[in-house]
């Protein structure tokens, strides 16, 4: 039985169609990345898979209940992180979890040993009694995963799981997610940080504009845009004008220059390195390092959504 | 067997959610001074001076007492709630809207109970004023506190993430209700017009029923001021249910 089945799924409201035909399904036990830009239509999607807001058309079905009609059946199998850490800073992170607990019908005995191994998990035992208001920005992360896991779910949903967080907070909850998916709980994630779907999911969706633009593994995805490789060198020293005799070179499509390096896009990697040398030799400078690249989820992402922030120096696509 | 289950889930959660309220809301300065002390400051507005005797000053500082306090808390809880995006977390928990609206109304539906405790008390303690029907008291404030704990969150449902933006649509009906529905004004007294309004107030029935624990006599039958209460109830929470569930969206 599949997880989640998404059956050409429509949303619109009033004119603006948020979501237009979209249809995918998430096998069990599989961590599913859902990347896309702002606007593309994730919260909308999200919001209709957790039963939250109705589809105007077709159906999405967990574990196969439908999501309309046996909305509280659904539920009951999920567990949802939100973008937002959103826990009642008036409560202790104690109080929260048991709330949680009482919102999904746990027995007092498995809710209080469930929120013990939980907050033990998420190093906050030790601050279960005081009022969430304190709370690091990571705390309060950790917290709200600690009340999406309350109920055991056999899938969570994850929007931004790591966005802004400490280091600490980062590791702990990476290492969660791996740890629920070698227990075969599906994971739908939601996540600005490409290399971070890169690293965890087994498939990812990219969806534009309503409408999922690629869905397959990170690898096949890359694969499918082998002309976008690169190879990155630095230069002793800087000279005027490099990037741009960089990108009279032959076989190079396009230059970036990122810090100290520069950026050469090509289909023909060997080519170009035999050209940078030569480049060297010829403005009597010294190659420091240069290291070959295939094309990253980004460039994929890039690709199929249109969008370039990279070239305007932003390293993190919305 | 399933949908006991399912019901004893619904009715638990409802539970929590009113117990999560008491803990956070009630103590807040706007709830105390809109459910405490509004009321209070209203009454002594239009009654201090009066010479009326206290059986008749105590039921309608009761019924003002128990309109105010009782739509007070889901229209500054609901609004920060949706601020601070955890209202997400009810409406996606495995449970109904009418579990969602039931637990917002049980808090204030308790909150004004506690309140209304406070002039009740005076009236004994303070003025020696005789209840002479304990069971038309005890259900005139169970179902008026209930009623509008059910209209405050029906107000609430508006998808502001501001408080004030509820509480000024709120005030435009719960101000015009202390007029038309016999609180200070007697509804033999009212004009004709007015007491055809009246009967559209749910205070009118409640107020009814607490003036006659006091006096002995209802200008309307008991039993037909307890089922306008609880068909009001049952009105304003499947169109609160409605509400949620468009403006949720």
């Amino acid at each position: 039985m599949q997880a989640i089945e998404v059956d050409h799924l429509l949303k619109h409201f009033g004119a603006l169609v948020a979501l237009n035909d979209l249809s995918f399904s998430v096998g069990e036990g599989e961590t599913f990345g859902f990347l896309g830009p702002n606007g593309a239509g994730k919260t909308t999607t999200i919001r209709i898979l957790t039963g939250i807001s109705p589809p105007s058309g077709g159906a999405a079905r967990i574990f196969g209940r439908d999501i309309v009609q046996e909305t509280t059946q659904a539920r009951k199998q999920m567990g949802i992180v939100h973008e937002t850490s959103n826990i009642y800073d008036d409560l202790s992170a104690w109080q929260n979890l048991m709330f949680t607990a009482e919102l999904y019908t746990i027995g007092r005995k498995e809710r209080e040993q469930r929120g013990k191994e939980l907050l033990e998990l998420f190093g906050l035992w030790e601050r279960r009694n005081d009022r969430v208001h304190g709370f690091s920005k990571g705390m309060k992360r950790r917290l709200t995963l600690a009340m999406g896991l309350i109920n055991n779910p056999r899938l969570l949903f994850l929007d931004e799981p790591t966005s802004g967080l400490d280091v600490q907070s980062n590791l702990i909850i990476r290492e969660v997610i791996r740890d629920l998916n070698s227990r075969g709980v599906t994971v739908f994630l939601t996540t600005h940080n490409i290399e971070e779907a890169n690293l965890t999911c087994d498939r990812v969706a990219i969806i534009n504009r309503g409408r999922i633009a690629a869905i397959d593994s990170p690898e096949r995805l890359k694969a499918t845009i082998q002309s976008v490789q690169s190879v990155e060198v630095a230069f002793s020293g800087t000279a005027p004008g490099r990037e741009e005799d960089l990108r009279q070179l032959p076989n190079v499509s396009e230059v970036r220059k990122e810090g100290d390096k520069f950026r050469l896009f090509t289909r023909d990697p060997s080519h170009v390195i035999a050209a940078v040398m030569e480049y060297a030799r010829v403005h009597d400078t010294r190659v420091l390092s240069m290291t070959t690249f295939g094309p990253s989820l980004e460039d994929v992402f890039i690709r199929l959504t249109g969008l370039d922030v990279r070239a305007r120096g932003v390293s993190t696509v919305d | 067997m399933q949908a006991y289950g399912q019901l004893h889930a619904e009715l638990n959660a409802a539970w929590a959610i009113a117990k999560k309220d008491i803990a956070i809301y009630y103590l807040k300065p706007n709830i105390i001074v809109s459910g405490a002390l509004f009321p209070l400051f209203m009454f002594l507005a239009f009654a201090a001076g009066k010479s009326a005797a206290s059986s008749v000053m105590i039921p309608g500082l009761i019924a003002i007492t128990i309109l105010f306090s009782a739509s007070s808390i889901e229209p500054v809880s609901i609004p920060i709630e949706r601020r601070m995006k955890t209202f997400d977390r009810l409406i996606s928990a495995p449970i109904s809207l009418h579990a969602v609206v039931l637990g917002e109304s049980l808090s204030g539906f308790l909150y004004s109970m506690g309140i209304a405790v406070v002039p009740l008390a005076a009236g004994l303690l303070i003025f020696g004023t005789p209840i002479i029907s304990i069971a038309h008291l005890v259900a005139g404030i169970i179902l008026t506190s209930f009623c509008f704990a059910t209209m405050g969150t029906l107000f609430a449902a508006y998808p502001t993430e501001s408080p004030g933006d509820i509480m000024s649509m709120l005030n435009l009906v719960r101000l015009p209700l202390i007029f038309i529905s016999g609180v200070f004004i007697p509804i033999e007294s009212i004009p004709s017009i007015g007491q055809g309004v009246a009967y559209l107030s749910p205070l009118t029935y409640g107020n009814d029923l607490i003036q006659a624990a006091y006096h002995g006599h209802t200008y309307f039958n008991p039993l037909l001021d307890i089922g306008m209460l609880c068909i009001f109830i049952l009105v304003f929470q499947i169109f609160a249910n409605r509400l949620y569930r468009r403006w949720n969206e």
